[in-house]
C-alpha cells in the first residue's frame, strides 16, 4: 500500500473516532460475552467471526495509530498495520457480519460491533476496495435523486397499470387513483420499493383505510447504509425528505424493509412530519378501525420473524404482534423473540452482494428456530428478511410458506361498502 | 422502433428487490461493447431505475415498453 493511501485512511479513521467510537475500541474486556450472540459464530464457529474478533481488527489499528504504546513501540503486539492485508482482514469482517446488533445486547459495556465495523467499511471505501455491487446501486439510487423527473411518466403508467391488483382487494374511495402520486398536503407518504409486491398490498391498505396518501417517487432501501458511506447514506435519503417536503405530507410510512426505515427514522434528524413503518401505521389502522381484517384467511399456525434493524434495532415489536392477532389464533413465536431474535443472515447487504453460500451456512441457526416453532407459515415484515426466509426454506427443505405481514393484511381485508 | 439485435435475453419479472438491477448489471458485462441486452421486469419502479442505473454506469436505454404489466427494456452496453 502506498505512503499516501496509508495516510489517506489514517485521516478517514479518525474522522470516526467521536468519543462513543473511542469507548468502543477502548474498553472491550475481552469477556467473550458477544462470542455465542452471534450466528456467524453459531453456524462457523471460527475466531474470526465472533462480535470481538471483527472488532479487534479495527482495534489493532486504533492501537497502531492512535494510541501511545502503539505509536512509540509498535512491537510489543496487539497492534497491525494499514496495509494491504488489514484491509483484506476488514472487508472479511465487515461483510460476514449482518449488523444485527445482536451482540450489543450482552455486551456489558454495549459496544456497537456494527459501528466498529462503519470503521472497516470507511477504509475499504478509502483503499477502493468496497464491494462494488453496493457502490453501484447506492449510485444508481443518488442517480435517480437527479433524473427522477425524466421517467416520471412512465412510472405513473406501470403505477395505473397496477390498479386492478389494488381493486381485487380493496375499493378505492371515490374520485382518486388507485396509486396516488404527487399529492400535496397528503396525510401519508408510502415510500415502497422497486417491485409492485411492496406497492400493491400497501396500497389496497391505505385505500382501505381511505386515507389521503401519495406514494414516492422513490425506493426506500439505502444500499448505502450497507455500504458504510455515511454521504451517500445521506443522499438517498436526502431525496424521500425532500419529496415529503415538497409535498407537505404529515407522515412517511416506510415499506417493509428493517434499514430502510432505521435510516429514515433515525437518522435523518428532525422533520415537521412524522416517520413510521408501514406496519406501525397498519396496527394503527385496526386499532382506530379504519381497517378491517377477516381472521381465518391463513391456513395452519403462523409465526413471524423480528427483522432485526425494525425489531431490536428500530423497537416495533409489538406492533406485528397485534396485528397477526387480528388475523389468526394460531400464532406461535419463535424462540427467542422480539430483542433476542436471532439475525436471519440476510442483512447488511448479503442479500444485494449474492453470498448465497455463506448466508445459507449461516442462517442456520435460523433455520433450527423454524423448524422447532412447526409453524407452517412464517411472516416477516423486511424485504431482505423475507428473501433470505425464502432461500433458507428452500435450501433446507422446510415446507413452510414464507409471507410478508402487510401482504397477509390485505389479503384479510373486509368490511367495504354497505 | 425495437428493431435491435439482440445479444441477451435476461428475464427479472417477480425478483425481489435489488435483483433486476444486480442481474441486469452482471448480464451486460458478458456481452461485447455495442451490444444490445433486452431485459422483462414486472417492477414499476424499474422505469426510473433502469435509465439512472444507466446514467451512473456510462449505458444507454435505446427504449422501454409496456405491455400487459410487463415492462421491456433494451439496453445497449457503452463501456
Ligand atoms: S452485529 Fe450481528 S452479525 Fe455482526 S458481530 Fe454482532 S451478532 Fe454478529
Ligand atoms: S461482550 Fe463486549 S466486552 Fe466482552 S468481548 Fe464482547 S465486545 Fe468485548
Amino acid at each position: 500500500m502506498e505512503a499516501a493511501t496509508q495516510e489517506a485512511l489514517k485521516k478517514l479513521f479518525e474522522s470516526k473516532l467521536n468519543k462513543a467510537m473511542r469507548l468502543y475500541l477502548d474498553t472491550c474486556a475481552h469477556c467473550g460475552l458477544c462470542v455465542e450472540a452471534c450466528h456467524v459464530y453459531q453456524a462457523m464457529p471460527e475466531t474470526k467471526y465472533t462480535p470481538v474478533g471483527r472488532a479487534e481488527v479495527v482495534r489493532k489499528l486504533f492501537k497502531r495509530y492512535f494510541k501511545m504504546q502503539g505509536k512509540i513501540a509498535p512491537w510489543l503486539g496487539e497492534v497491525i498495520e494499514l496495509d494491504d492485508k488489514s484491509v483484506n482482514m476488514a472487508y472479511e469482517a465487515a461483510f460476514s457480519c449482518t449488523g444485527c446488533r445482536r451482540c450489543v445486547t450482552v455486551c456489558p459495556f454495549g459496544i456497537d460491533t456494527q459501528q466498529v465495523m462503519n470503521i472497516a467499511k470507511l477504509l475499504l471505501i478509502g483503499a477502493e476496495k468496497q464491494p462494488q455491487i453496493l457502490a453501484m446501486l447506492s449510485d444508481m439510487s443518488i442517480a435517480k435523486g437527479e433524473t427522477w423527473k425524466e421517467t416520471a411518466n412512465d412510472y405513473i403508467a406501470a403505477l395505473n397499470n397496477l390498479a386492478p391488483e389494488v381493486e381485487a382487494l380493496a375499493p378505492t374511495p371515490p374520485g382518486r387513483p388507485a396509486i396516488p402520486i404527487d399529492v400535496e398536503n397528503a396525510n401519508v407518504l408510502y415510500v415502497g420499493l422497486s417491485g409492485k409486491h411492496s406497492i400493491v398490498p400497501a396500497a389496497a391498505i391505505l385505500n382501505a383505510a381511505s386515507e389521503n396518501w401519495t406514494i414516492s417517487h422513490f425506493e426506500a432501501v439505502n444500499f448505502a447504509a450497507w455500504l458504510g458511506d455515511g454521504e451517500k447514506q445521506r443522499l438517498i435519503a436526502k431525496r424521500i425528505i425532500m419529496e415529503a417536503e415538497r409535498l407537505k405530507v404529515k407522515e412517511v410510512a416506510v415499506v417493509e424493509c428493517g434499514t430502510a426505515t432505521r435510516v429514515l427514522k433515525f437518522m435523518t434528524g428532525s422533520h415537521p412530519f412524522r416517520i413510521v413503518s408501514i406496519v406501525e401505521l397498519i396496527a394503527r389502522y385496526i386499532e382506530q378501525g379504519r381497517i378491517k381484517v377477516k381472521p381465518g384467511t391463513i391456513s395452519g399456525t403462523l409465526t413471524y420473524h423480528d427483522p432485526c434493524q425494525l425489531g431490536r434495532n428500530g423497537g416495533v415489536m409489538e406492533e406485528p404482534r397485534y396485528i397477526i392477532g387480528k388475523l389468526t389464533d394460531k400464532f406461535v413465536e419463535l424462540t427467542p423473540n422480539k430483542e433476542a431474535n436471532w439475525c436471519c443472515g440476510g442483512g447488511g447487504g448479503l442479500i444485494s452482494l449474492g453470498e448465497h453460500e455463506f448466508r445459507m451456512k449461516t442462517g442456520k441457526v435460523k433455520v433450527d428456530q423454524m423448524r422447532a416453532s412447526k409453524a407452517d407459515t412464517i411472516c416477516t415484515a423486511c424485504e431482505n428478511c423475507h428473501t433470505q426466509l425464502t432461500e433458507l426454506n428452500e435450501h433446507y427443505g422446510l415446507g413452510m410458506k414464507v409471507e410478508s405481514l402487510t401482504n397477509l393484511v390485505a389479503h384479510a381485508l373486509t368490511g367495504f361498502g354497505a | 422502433m425495437s428493431d435491435y439485435t439482440v445479444a441477451k435475453t435476461l428475464d427479472c419479472k417477480g425478483l425481489a428487490c435489488p435483483m433486476p438491477i444486480v442481474r441486469l448489471s452482471q448480464e451486460i458485462a458478458k456481452i461485447k461493447v455495442g451490444e444490445v441486452i433486452e431485459m422483462f421486469t414486472t417492477d414499476p419502479g424499474s422505469l426510473a431505475d433502469v435509465p439512472s442505473w444507466a446514467k451512473s454506469t456510462g449505458n444507454a436505454v435505446l427504449e422501454n415498453k409496456q405491455e400487459s404489466g410487463v415492462i421491456h427494456f433494451f439496453v445497449k452496453r457503452q463501456k
